[in-house]
């Protein structure tokens, strides 16, 4: 088991309704921290992170990065510790 | 597929209409595109180095073929101009509902030379064009001045839209926007400057015509693919509240703002770096034109209770700001109140100025402020006035400032009114001392309030933007949020997502360059595109209702190509004023000053700006050297006449 910490802003907070938690999962991965969170979320997270036709992490107007500025994808691994930020991916206006 | 075309010589009083014909949109696809064209057609007769607050500029309004035809994909409205406070190419978008009303009225694109005799405005309904007396209207903002109009025009055959101009038109300050029925802003390169030097106030339209499409039901089925893609993005349900303020926090996260002239990239404060604004201040919800499925725009009405200094701006009511008018007040400006920046955005709306050099001129000059670099006889000389405060943050400055501009009450007005890198060379040469290092500026001297240096692609943009130093020419999205996929797909690579490297960040900035002008022809919304509804692909899934609504069925491959002739005639035009390579460059600040915070600290763009240039100039098919065009390329691209007048101009690479 490693913990891995989420921190979600505008879109994601408003699903998740904190800030930021920890979770404990059982394989460093990204597809664990993803399962995990959409199951405590349910379907409107499900939506938001996930892109169903593709069974990846949801590209469209969303950005996973790990704390060195790196987006994560579903294939990446975790190492215990570490945290993700979930975004809104906007830029310009 | 064919429109019309209104040219109105305000010399003369000329009103003539012509067809657009067909082959025109077989070339240039709309929108930008033949707004485009009709500009370099008439420099090809006028003097291309004429002063463009002359009356031989020409200042066109153009709709692309997809706007107002219920595809749902947003509008834009553009201008295109000869840019009065940089010297060269000058366009410029905003939405709303003026854009779909000039359709209405029985125009697709307007053509304005020469210069009216006294203050006039345009009045088009249902295919009638007069030149009215604007004399009442003359002094008013654009507010007030749209107000007056709407009133006064009735609702018969509909209500009217406007394109008006505030002060800073009248009075042809070089940064002066043109602002859309009082709330959406032409902002960038001087199109309000353009306006008030030919005496035009205001353009108002009403109708009561349509649109005709060559494939209605092809295009209805295309919308409802659409509509069905969008309301299945669940992040476009945040988007509708927040607009682009949800850029906000992560550009915070990353270190992607522009704090006070960019001595840092993150806000300070609480209430402007969080989500207090949707919390807050959001009152209501907007469309901003009605072909659009997304709906962002919101609205506040202050009552005074919502922040501290929401007290000052009681009963106070306009559109949410833009995460660019928010960049602008609370990162260059240091604003920490959201109540101020909102005042922010309705001040420089109502005056029509542009908040992207306003505000990186005023900081510039803070920022000599904060070194000590101005004494009381210094200030006075540059303000006319004794004691005049500069301090960060501080709105009641700002606000004297933008007067200062707006009125050109002062030195401090009549320096920097094209903008920070004019107004610091010209600051610098009156005071025998180089002050260049503190202004914030790319090509043509534009600024813009963000983050660059960690951003390859993004700088680049800021270095090769046909308009000067702008985001919407060639968006680096793919660079900014590491998109792999689409790196994959657009160079069969990953680098162009990844930040750690040069490579393919000049050919990302010329495809996506491409990709936008593409976007900019059909005249729809770029966050319909960036929300990414359709596979990011503006050549292909866009291409199928362009389509529809013209009859001109492209191969993605053909319609990249149809973007890049479109990119290479702003670029033709930027070539016969002169600009060569060493114009495609970005200031000290950017270059060689390191990254001060946020994720990606120590960056500065020095380290590989020459090389993405050159590769940028590389997939364009440029000269590497000179930065012109080739002959070669833009024969490949059906684009002979073009070449054939960069030669003559000596501005052709024959190679």
């Amino acid at each position: 088991m490693i913990t891995v910490h989420a921190q979600y802003q505008s879109r994601f907070r408003e699903i998740t309704r904190v800030e930021k938690e920890s979770f404990e999962i059982a394989e460093p991965t990204m597809v664990a921290l993803a399962a995990a969170i959409t199951g405590k979320y349910g379907p409107a997270m499900t939506a938001l992170l996930m892109d169903e036709d593709s069974k990846s992490l949801n590209s469209r107007g969303t950005l996973y990065l790990n704390s060195k500025g790196t987006r994560m994808y579903l294939e990446d691994g975790l190492a215990d510790g570490e945290t993700v930020f979930f975004m809104v991916g906007i830029a310009g206006g | 597929m064919e429109s019309r075309l209104l040219r109105v010589n305000l010399t003369t009083g000329d009103c003539k209409v012509e067809t657009v014909p067909h082959a025109m949109f077989e070339r240039w696809i709309g929108g930008s595109g033949i707004n485009n064209w009709i500009m370099w057609e008439h420099f090809l007769t006028h003097d291309v180095n004429c002063d463009p607050r002359g009356p031989d500029n020409i200042f066109v309004f153009g709709v692309g073929p997809l706007a107002a035809t219920g595809s749902g994909s947003g509008i834009k409205g553009r201008i295109t101009f000869k840019s009065p406070c940089y010297g060269i190419f000058g366009d410029s978008a905003a939405g709303g509902k003026f854009p779909y009303m000039v359709r209405f009225a029985g125009f697709d694109y307007i053509a304005i030379t020469g210069r009216a005799p006294k203050p006039v405005y345009l009045h088009l309904c249902d295919g009638d064009v007069e030149i009215r007396d604007a004399s009442h209207l003359w002094g008013k903002n654009s507010a007030e001045a749209h107000n007056t109009l709407v009133q006064e025009l009735g609702d018969f055959p509909s209500l009217a839209h406007t394109l008006t101009i505030g002060q800073a038109g009248e009075n042809q300050v070089g940064i002066a926007s043109v602002v859309s029925d009082a709330s959406r802003i032409h902002a960038r390169g001087g199109g309000g400057c353009v306006l008030g030097s030919k005496n035009l106030k205001a353009i108002a339209v009403q109708g009561s015509g349509g649109v005709r499409v060559h494939n209605p039901r092809g295009l209805l089925n295309w919308s409802k693919d659409f509509r069905q893609k969008i309301d299945q993005n669940e992040a476009i349900y945040g988007f509708k509240r927040r607009g682009t303020l949800g850029a906000v926090e992560m550009y915070q996260h990353i270190g992607s703002h522009f704090w006070r002239n960019n001595q840092g990239n993150m806000f300070r404060g609480d209430e402007v770096r969080s989500d207090n604004w949707v919390k807050k201040f959001h009152k209501y919800s907007e469309v901003c034109s009605a072909d659009c499925y997304i709906a962002c725009d919101g609205r506040y009405k202050l009552d005074g209770t919502e922040s501290e200094k929401a007290k000052k701006y009681v009963g106070e009511s306009f559109r949410r700001p833009e995460y660019l008018t928010t960049a602008s007040a609370a990162g260059a400006l240091d604003l920490r109140d959201w109540a101020e920046v909102a005042h922010w955005g309705k001040v420089t709306n109502d005056y029509g100025i542009d908040n992207q050099d306003l505000s990186t001129s005023i900081s510039f000059i803070m920022e000599l402020e904060q070194h000590g670099l101005l004494s009381a006889r210094q200030k006075a000389e540059l303000f006319d006035r004794d004691n005049q405060s500069l301090e960060w943050g501080c709105m009641e400055d700002v606000e004297e400032l933008m007067k200062d501009m707006v009125f050109q009450r002062n030195r401090f007005g009549e320096f920097f009114h094209n903008g920070p890198y004019y107004g610091a060379l010209r600051y610098s040469e009156f005071r025998g001392e180089n002050f260049m290092k503190y202004a914030t500026y790319g090509k043509g001297g534009a600024s813009f309030t963000e983050e660059m240096r960690p951003f390859p692609t993004w700088m680049n943009n800021m270095a090769v933007a046909s308009r000067g130093a702008d985001h919407l020419k060639g968006i680096g999205l793919i660079e900014k949020f590491q998109r792999r996929d689409l790196s994959m797909k657009y160079f069969g690579r990953l680098e162009a997502a990844d930040l750690s490297t040069p490579v393919l960040k000049g050919a990302c900035t010329a495809v996506v360059e491409n990709q936008v002008a593409l976007l900019n022809s059909y005249g729809v919304c770029l966050f319909h595109w960036m929300l990414d509804p359709g596979g990011y692909t503006p050549e292909d899934y866009y291409g199928r209702a362009f389509a529809e609504v013209t009859g001109i069925d492209r191969t993605p491959e053909e319609l990249m190509r149809d973007g890049e002739r479109i990119c290479n005639l702003e670029k033709a035009f930027n070539s016969r004023l002169g600009l060569r390579r060493e114009h495609d460059t970005i200031c000290e600040r950017w270059m060689f000053e390191p990254c001060p915070e946020g994720m990606y600290p120590g960056k500065v763009a020095a380290d590989m700006f020459e090389t993405v240039l050159d590769e940028y100039y590389e997939w364009r098919g440029w000269d590497q050297r000179s930065g012109l065009q080739t002959e070669a390329r833009l024969k490949s691209l059906g684009m002979d006449d073009v070449a054939e007048v960069l030669a003559a101009d000596g501005a052709l690479v024959r190679a």
